[in-house]
């Protein structure tokens, strides 16, 4: 503490190579705090859980999976056909419907994907809507209601309300994309509570399945879909000894020949689905955040032995005034360390407020997730980037500051 | 340690120092064989052109090197025998460093830089706070304690490097051409103030100088040439 005010008034004897160094730790750590906050969740969500977890129905050997939707029933109850067969504890179909609300000029912004599905699971069975804040679960809990008693009802996120400009209580016209010339009149009964849910849509499965009929009735044949319309099916198991017993019971029962399914957990079925982004993700995590903390390293190491250089002089001084190698390496690394320290906190703070509160997370279109969030341990990150890096990019220079020789630097300035 | 005939106590003792550099393959004899004495409260000086060895002699009589050959005492530590770490901690006690460039930390004011020997120092900020005072004090300038470097003359500045300088109480206080980069009215003001450090604290004070009429000040003065002292004064010890 006592080499404090000297650490501070160092710094600030150069304010603008200083505000540089920490501008540029600032913008460095909001990269790599992004980039490790969709890692972050990425490796969350592929983590394997053992107790009260869920396992994802899939076709075996196609993706996108399509099954028929006759295999929901049975695949809800886990392919329980015998006494003594276990059953999940809870389940989930979900229907991929994608439609536009323009069809002449189709955007981004005025096209959606909904998951078609019982409406009475999405408390259930979707992440984090169990446990939401008693206000958000009770409006949540209404559109729920709402759209259980009108099958044409869509509960979609903020975000995708505002691409669609659209409010709660107005209707929409979707026109299909994947299940073409099937067309969804949807009012709008609820929106999501501000979550990982911003840019999704839930419609009621009957919906669908009653528009599949009626293209049936009105075409005299059945949609080229309507055999294919099961994407998947999620299943809630307590215990890995459960998961087994079921997968076992799916995969040895007969009624799943054609198309085979195969049953995984959530954590590897995420998986799969994210080995079409595998290089871009072993990119982010082996050459980008390792890039960002090299740079980051350079850029403290530059400064501060452009900062040890100019000061040999004053260096020299202190170790005739008594300063010991060791005070004199604790005074450089002080100085960097601060600076890291100090703007890797600054950083990570205003990337967790601006991402999480002001824009809503970050849009990275990967696999379905629709937003990625800063976690709150991610101001950890930022002060530990600043931390190791400024070490790294110090030690160096803060080494060869310790080892001025005095009678060297005094013949030099003689 | 003391001489038997004067029954003085030798502050400082140079035994048989030799100081040689290595430039390649070269070796450069900076001091020769050289032996010398200083008793307490002396006010002794040195001169000599350049290059005849008196800041090498300052610097290992300050602890800032060590001989190749030969022993420095100071007081009654052998600092020739002392570790690089065992030299810092002693110089912080026992020298007080008084530079012809000042080296004042120009991001620190006078009051801090003064300060800063005894942050190494066992003492309470208040402490602290009473020596810093008392040294500024006595070298006239407890009224520039807020003051920078920069906003201070060379003279000022002088006297902030002799503050720093005497702040700790040392044993020995060591200037290197202290008025080299005065102008001759504030090169006396300094060396009045050595004199009177010297009648009110009764320091001893080692002084490398290139102008005569500092030179004068001192009780007395020593030639060095080419590593050697060339001039034997009446004073010079004899072990």
């Amino acid at each position: 503490m006592r080499f404090l005010v000297l650490i501070i008034k160092n710094i600030r004897r150069n304010l603008v190579r200083s505000a540089l160094t920490s501008l540029g730790t600032i913008v460095l750590v909001f990269v790599v705090t992004l980039v490790w906050a969709i890692l972050s969740f990425l490796d969350a969500a592929m983590a394997e859980k053992s107790q009260d977890f869920k396992g994802i129905v899939t076709e075996r050997w196609r993706l996108p999976s399509q099954m028929p939707f006759a295999y929901a029933a049975s695949l809800c109850a886990g392919a329980a056909s015998q006494p003594g067969d276990v059953r999940p504890d809870d389940s989930m179909t979900w229907q991929f419907y994608g439609g536009t609300v323009d069809p002449d000029k189709r955007t981004r912004e005025n096209s959606l994907f909904a998951i078609a599905t019982d409406p009475s699971k999405l408390r259930t069975m979707m992440d984090e809507l169990d446990s939401l804040p008693p206000d958000d679960a009770a409006r949540l809990d209404e559109a729920i209601a709402k759209m259980q008693q009108n099958r044409q009802g869509i509960i979609l996120g903020k975000d995708r309300l505002a691409s669609l400009n659209k409010r709660v209580g107005e209707r929409i016209k979707l026109y299909g994309i994947n299940y073409r010339d099937i067309d969804l009149e949807l009012e709008i009964v609820g929106s999501f509570p501000e979550s990982r849910y911003d840019n999704t849509a839930v419609i009621h499965r009957d919906y669908l399945l009653a528009s599949l009929d009626a293209y049936e009735r009105q075409t005299g044949k059945p949609h080229p879909l309507a055999d294919k319309t099961l994407n998947l099916v999620w299943l809630r198991v307590p215990d890995t000894e459960t998961f087994g017993k079921v997968a076992n019971q799916i995969l040895t029962s007969p009624s799943y020949s054609s198309p085979a399914v195969k049953f995984e957990t959530a954590a590897s079925g995420i998986a799969t689905f994210l080995e079409a982004y595998r290089d871009l993700i072993w990119g982010m995590r082996w050459l980008l955040a390792p890039a960002i903390l090299i740079t980051l390293s350079l850029v403290i190491s530059n400064a501060i032995s452009i900062s040890v250089r100019e000061r040999q002089t004053e260096l020299a001084v202190l170790k005739v005034l008594g300063f010991r190698p060791w005070q004199i390496l604790t005074l450089v690394l002080g100085e960097a360390l601060l600076i890291g320290v100090g703007s890797g906190l600054c950083s990570a703070l205003a990337t967790f407020v601006t991402i999480n509160y002001v824009l809503g997370g970050i849009k990275f279109p990967i696999a379905f997730f629709g937003a990625f969030y800063i976690p709150a341990e991610a101001i950890l990150w930022g002060v530990s980037v600043g931390l190791v890096t400024a070490w790294i990019g110090s030690i160096v220079p803060a080494w060869s500051a310790q080892k001025v020789k005095v009678s060297e630097v005094f013949a030099k300035v003689a | 340690m003391a001489d038997s005939v004067t029954d003085r106590r030798w502050i400082v003792r140079v035994q048989g120092v030799h100081r040689y550099f290595k430039r390649g393959s070269e070796r450069v004899d900076v001091l020769k064989d050289l032996t010398l004495n200083v008793p307490e409260g002396e006010f002794f000086g040195l001169m000599g052109p350049s290059g005849s060895g008196k800041t090498t002699l300052l610097n290992l009589i300050a602890g800032l090197d060590k001989p190749s050959e030969g022993q420095v005492w100071v007081g009654d530590d052998q600092i020739s025998a002392m570790s690089e770490g065992q030299l810092a901690r002693w110089r912080t006690r026992h020298i007080g460093f008084i530079f012809q460039f000042y080296h004042l930390m120009p991001v620190l004011t006078a009051f801090e830089n003064v300060e800063l020997p005894l942050l190494l120092l066992p003492l309470s900020a208040r402490q602290r706070r009473e020596q810093v005072m008392t040294a500024l004090d006595l070298v006239g300038l407890s009224d520039r304690v807020r003051h920078r470097p920069g906003q201070l003359s060379g003279g000022q500045q002088q006297r902030v490097g002799i503050a720093r300088a005497i702040v700790t109480d040392p044993t020995l206080i060591v200037a290197d051409e202290p008025t080299g980069d005065l102008d001759s009215r504030s090169a006396d003001e300094i060396m009045n103030l050595l004199e009177e450090l010297l009648r009110s604290l009764h320091k001893t004070i080692l002084l490398v100088t290139h102008d005569p009429r500092a030179a004068l000040r001192a009780h007395r003065v020593l030639h060095l040439e080419k590593g050697k002292l060339v001039e034997q004064p009446e004073m010079l010890g004899a072990e």
